[in-house]
């Protein structure tokens, strides 16, 4: 699915020229649930930006299936982004104006799709995600869980082959925490990769494969038993 | 302490926001400065004759001839012998004065120099508080040898001296006599519609030579002033006006049996501190004001201010997010909300006063070219109330606008704020934003319209076919005069001679100037004592060549003919020789006849106030086209044109080449004849130009403040624009990341900016249509009222494009920064 070779990113300030990323090699097949983890700071969320084509490498090469997307523009990355990756954040970044199945259906917004069947899909999708009932109330009338679980039904409504996920559990509770890992498992047992930073070692647990990532650089791989 | 810290905090929140406090305090500044630009002039326009000590209670009376088949022709003067009548017939009169306009030439040495005068009674004294500087001013106008000057006149004829006792020779129409200066008085100030520079006093028995001066009842000669006590409501005198006209008149103006004097005759008093803006008729003293625009100005003053301070809420109440933590943090440290509104409105206040000075500076900068606009000397007095009234003005508006952010900003509860997931934005305060821009762009758009209307008119006005040629003119004037008078031929005669002229006559009318005279005219065919009254114009031969105006049948008067117009004198010693006239298609309708064609050689007889059966006849040579010697304001009139070179009062010449060089070539023949008579000339382009000089000052005032609105309203928008990215920052982030492209965020912000604007066309475009369509009512010759609809439509667009421009650089930036960074950081 993806291949990073010798990945590196830098950031340049006036004064200061910080490496997030440092010759990192990592390889994800279609199909698998990946954990990234390590401390603050060492470049987990820099990763996750590249992989999700929200950034760009410095040097090395990406390889997106087959393809080496590491000096594409941003226009182009938009293109490949929109049709492959789906994303959910720490703090579910729903749009406040907007309802949930407004929310759900902004993700096929930018997709040819007439508008009769983006309604279909965003009620198909509501109903897997449990949230069906809410369709009209607005994010600030749900709940942290029930906003993540609109988070992901948007993540997954335009059939992405890839979700991509930033500490999803991060400001939920331990039961709504349990109840989007289970969300996510399910997912990837459909056949969706998923790709996760957390800090938690009992959620990066569901995934088969862990990167621990230091300052920079892949210091181990473990995979699940 | 508290308050320091207030202002302290006011300070650094507006150096932390420059953008948001630049386009507050820029468009606040701008708006202040129209608004005391106008001010200044509505002031001014405003004070006219206000400084008179009994200036409530001082009346103008004005006399409006309506001959039948005519418009009511307004005079702001009266007969001379309506005056005596005033006093006797009216409890409430205390005094009554004339002051008769009189052309005389002061002779001193060998200078000969023409000053308008006032013959004045005695009892003007009793009205007007002139300020004495030397002399008796009360005995001066006792006796008929006296002279009194204003202090520009004293200085002109006398210099440093002391000018008391001096002599000076008058010439007038009727004869030539020693004056004494017996008193000098101040100038009166520019801002008075009594132009006073020397009087003499009225003695009717010095002028039973002139033939209607103290003798008609259908000339109006004088400014008639009058005192009431104080107290007297005027609508009883205007009320009691018929029975007076109809008690005293001797006679109707048109002869027609059927009309009481009183349908012909009105007569109306106006307070002197209206006689500036209210005043209706010919022969203002100095050229009368506009009340409509003034109430114009104002209203655009105030759109402004309106425009300028919502500006301030939007910006404010937009910014109100960024301000939540501060007021929780202040709620928890125990602020009361009360504490907080008066934190607020000062900032708001303070912001105000900056604005107020950048705004002075702007007025100082603009002054004297707006000055040159229209034509006055505006100051701003500092040490006067100016100051503190612009201060409250600024204090207000800066209360107004600071009064509703005040309120939402510090209505937060800080457990709702200080959650850092939270949107401070409440649908409400969205709306109400949008509905202030809406507010904005109605007013905006209703002044581009309006604008755009006035423009479209004038250039109507200038592309009008006027039906005569203005073009390449040279105006001579003052043939009137005694000397020049009978030597007008021979003076012709050498100007001809010029190889650059091409034409040369004289004529009694010339381009922008409102010709008043008329005849009642009559054809056999009529009923019995019915006349029709018709513009009596006299010129000598080639003026409808020399003016370029068609004949369209018939033919112009022939030197070998020798048609010229008889005198009165001689009708009344019995000549009753046919005069050949040439009439306007106008009065061929008047006069009855089918066609132009069908009155060529047809008889008509002249009533020209002969009295008895005497009349003028006349037989119709010649039909012209139409012509617009008068402002379009008027309309055209039934005119004829007879063949009296000696009643004209100016030369025409048409002329090829350079105007400096017919101007030079003229001048010399003019001072070869009359080395003592000053040379005046004019071009007709020119005369007509400055009858829509006023109009087009004001129309580059309107044009000028109506652009200052829309763009302080464009500022707005701006400033709203920027902090509404701000705030979708996240939003435009989350679209971004699932699929949206540059252009389609930027879509999104302008729309939201396009709504607005769109509603704010519906509401502006009917009333546009309906205060512009009255406005053109206004004129005789306008333009279709489907050009405002045109306009209404270019409104619309151009303000969506402006609209858009000012959005979308913004939308653009935003629309462009990578989508992490808008998530990163809450």
């Amino acid at each position: 699915m993806l291949k990073m070779q010798d990945l590196t990113k830098t950031y340049r300030t006036d004064e200061v020229e910080t490496v997030a990323l440092n010759n990192v090699n990592i390889d994800i097949e279609q199909g698998e649930f990946v954990a990234i983890m390590g401390p603050s700071g060492c470049g987990k969320s820099t990763l996750l930006n590249i992989i999700g084509m929200l950034d760009t490498p410095t040097s090395g090469h990406y390889f997106f299936k087959d393809e080496d997307v590491a000096g594409y523009s941003e226009a182009q990355l938009g293109v490949i982004r929109k049709h492959n990756i789906g994303f959910i954040f720490q703090s579910f970044n729903l749009i406040d104006e907007l309802s949930v199945a407004e929310n759900i259906e902004l993700a096929l917004l930018y997709h040819d799709i007439p508008a009769a069947e983006r309604k279909e899909r965003v009620a198909a999708v509501m109903d897997k995600v449990g949230i069906a009932h809410r369709a009209k109330h607005m994010p600030s009338q749900l709940s942290g869980g029930q906003q993540q679980r609109v988070a992901v039904a948007r993540a997954v409504v335009g059939n992405q082959s890839m979700i991509l996920a930033d500490e999803p559990t991060g400001n939920l509770d331990t039961a709504h925490g349990q109840e989007v890992m289970e969300m996510l498992q399910r997912l990837n047992e459909e056949g969706t990769t998923i790709v996760m930073v957390t800090h938690s070692p009992s959620h990066a647990d569901y995934a088969r494969r862990t990167i621990n990532l230091l300052d920079g650089h892949v210091v181990t791989e473990s995979m699940r038993a | 302490m508290l308050f320091t810290n207030y202002i302290l905090s006011a300070w650094r929140n507006i150096l932390r926001h420059k953008l948001f406090s630049a386009i507050n305090v820029l468009g606040l500044a701008i708006g202040l400065a129209a608004v005391m630009l106008i001010a200044l002039f509505v002031r001014y326009e405003t004070s006219y004759d206000s400084f008179w000590k009994n200036a409530d209670n001082i009346y103008r009376l004005q006399i409006t001839f309506t001959a039948p088949g005519r418009e009511p022709n307004p005079a702001v003067t009266a007969p001379t012998l309506i005056a005596p009548f005033l006093k006797q017939d009216f409890p409430e009169v205390t005094h009554v004065a004339r002051a008769v306009p009189l052309n005389a030439i002061f002779i001193q040495d060998n200078n000969r120099i023409q000053e308008e005068i006032r013959i004045t009674d005695q009892d003007i004294l009793n009205i007007f508080d002139f300020e004495v500087i030397a002399g008796d001013i009360e005995t001066a106008l006792s006796d008929n040898y006296s002279l009194i000057l204003n202090e520009t006149l004293a200085a002109k004829y006398f210099g440093n001296e002391n000018p008391l006792g001096k002599s000076i020779t008058l010439e007038t129409r009727v004869f030539t006599r020693e004056y004494k200066v017996a008193a000098i008085i101040k100038d009166i100030p520019v801002n008075s519609q009594v132009n006073i520079n020397a009087m003499i006093g009225l003695f009717e028995s010095d002028w039973a030579d002139d033939e209607a001066l103290f003798k008609s009842w259908f000339r109006s000669y004088s400014f008639t002033y009058y005192t009431v006590k104080p107290g007297t409501d005027i609508a009883n005198i205007n009320n009691k006006m018929k029975d007076f006209i109809d008690r005293h008149y001797p006679s109707n103006l048109s002869g027609d049996p059927d009309n009481k004097p009183s349908d012909e005759v009105s007569l109306s008093s106006l307070n002197i501190k209206d006689l500036h803006l209210k005043a209706a008729g010919l022969g203002q003293q100095r050229p009368s004001g506009d009340y409509g625009t003034i109430i114009a100005f104002t209203l655009i003053a105030i759109l402004i201010l309106i425009i300028a301070s919502i500006n301030f809420m939007n910006l404010s109440t937009a910014r109100a997010s960024q301000r939540a933590k501060e007021v929780s943090i202040r709620k928890v440290m125990g602020a009361a909300r009360t504490n907080l509104i008066i934190q607020f409105i000062g900032e708001s206040i303070a912001l105000t006063l900056i604005s107020l000075l950048l705004g002075l500076v702007i007025v100082e900068i603009s002054l004297p070219f707006y000055n040159e606009l229209i034509g006055k000397t505006l100051i701003i007095e500092y040490g006067s109330s100016d100051i503190g009234n612009i201060l409250i003005v600024a204090l207000f508006v800066g209360f107004f606008a600071g009064i509703y952010p005040a309120f939402i900003l510090s209505g937060y509860r800080p457990s709702e704020n200080l959650k850092s997931n939270k949107s401070a934005e409440t649908k409400a305060s969205i709306n109400f934003r949008t509905a202030l821009v809406i507010v904005q762009f109605t007013i905006s758009i209703a002044l581009f319209i309006s604008t755009a209307v006035i423009y479209s008119q004038i250039q109507y006005t200038k592309n009008f076919n006027l039906g005569f040629n203005a073009e390449n003119i040279l105006l001579i004037k003052g043939i009137r005069d005694n000397e020049v008078r009978d030597k007008t031929g021979l003076l012709i005669d050498e100007l001809k001679k010029l190889t650059d002229a091409i034409n040369v006559t004289s004529t009694s009318i010339t381009p922008g100037v409102y010709g008043v005279t008329a005849s009642n005219m009559r054809t056999p065919s009529m009923a019995e004592g019915k006349t029709v009254l018709i513009g009596d114009h006299k010129v000598g031969y080639d003026f409808f060549k020399t003016f370029g105006i068609e004949i369209i049948n018939g033919r112009a008067f022939e030197e070998s003919r020798n048609e010229f117009e008889a005198s009165d004198v001689l009708v009344r010693q019995g000549n009753a020789a046919v005069n050949s006239m040439v009439i306007n298609e106008l009065a061929v309708r008047q006069l009855g006849f089918n066609s132009a064609e069908d009155a060529i050689g047809k008889s008509v007889s002249g009533m020209n106030y002969l009295g008895g059966d005497l009349t003028k006849k006349y037989q119709i040579i010649g039909v012209t086209s139409n012509i617009y010697f008068e402002s379009l304001k008027n309309t055209v009139r039934p005119e004829m044109y007879v063949l009296n070179p000696y009643f004209t009062s100016t030369i025409a010449l048409r002329y090829v080449g350079n105007p400096q060089e017919i101007i030079e070539n003229t001048r010399n023949i003019w001072q070869q004849q009359f080395p003592n008579i000053p040379f005046r000339y004019d071009f007709v382009s020119d005369a007509i130009e400055e009858q829509y000089w006023e109009e087009h000052g004001q129309m580059t005032m309107i044009t000028a403040f109506s652009g200052l609105a829309i763009f302080i309203a464009c500022l707005g928008l701006f400033g709203l624009a920027s902090f509404t990215a701000e705030r979708r920052t996240k939003e435009i982030g989350i679209r971004k990341i699932f699929g949206a492209e540059v252009w389609q965020v930027v879509k999104l912000l302008v729309w939201q900016f396009t709504k607005p604007v769109i509603i704010a066309n519906l509401i502006a475009w009917p009333l546009s249509f309906y205060v512009m369509s009255r406005w053109l009512e206004s004129f005789v010759y306008r333009i279709d009222d489907m050009v405002i609809i045109a306009l209404c439509l270019i409104a619309g667009l151009a303000a969506l494009l402006i609209a858009w421009a000012t959005v979308a650089g913004n939308s653009y930036a935003v629309a462009r920064t990578n989508p992490i960074k808008a998530l990163r950081y809450e």
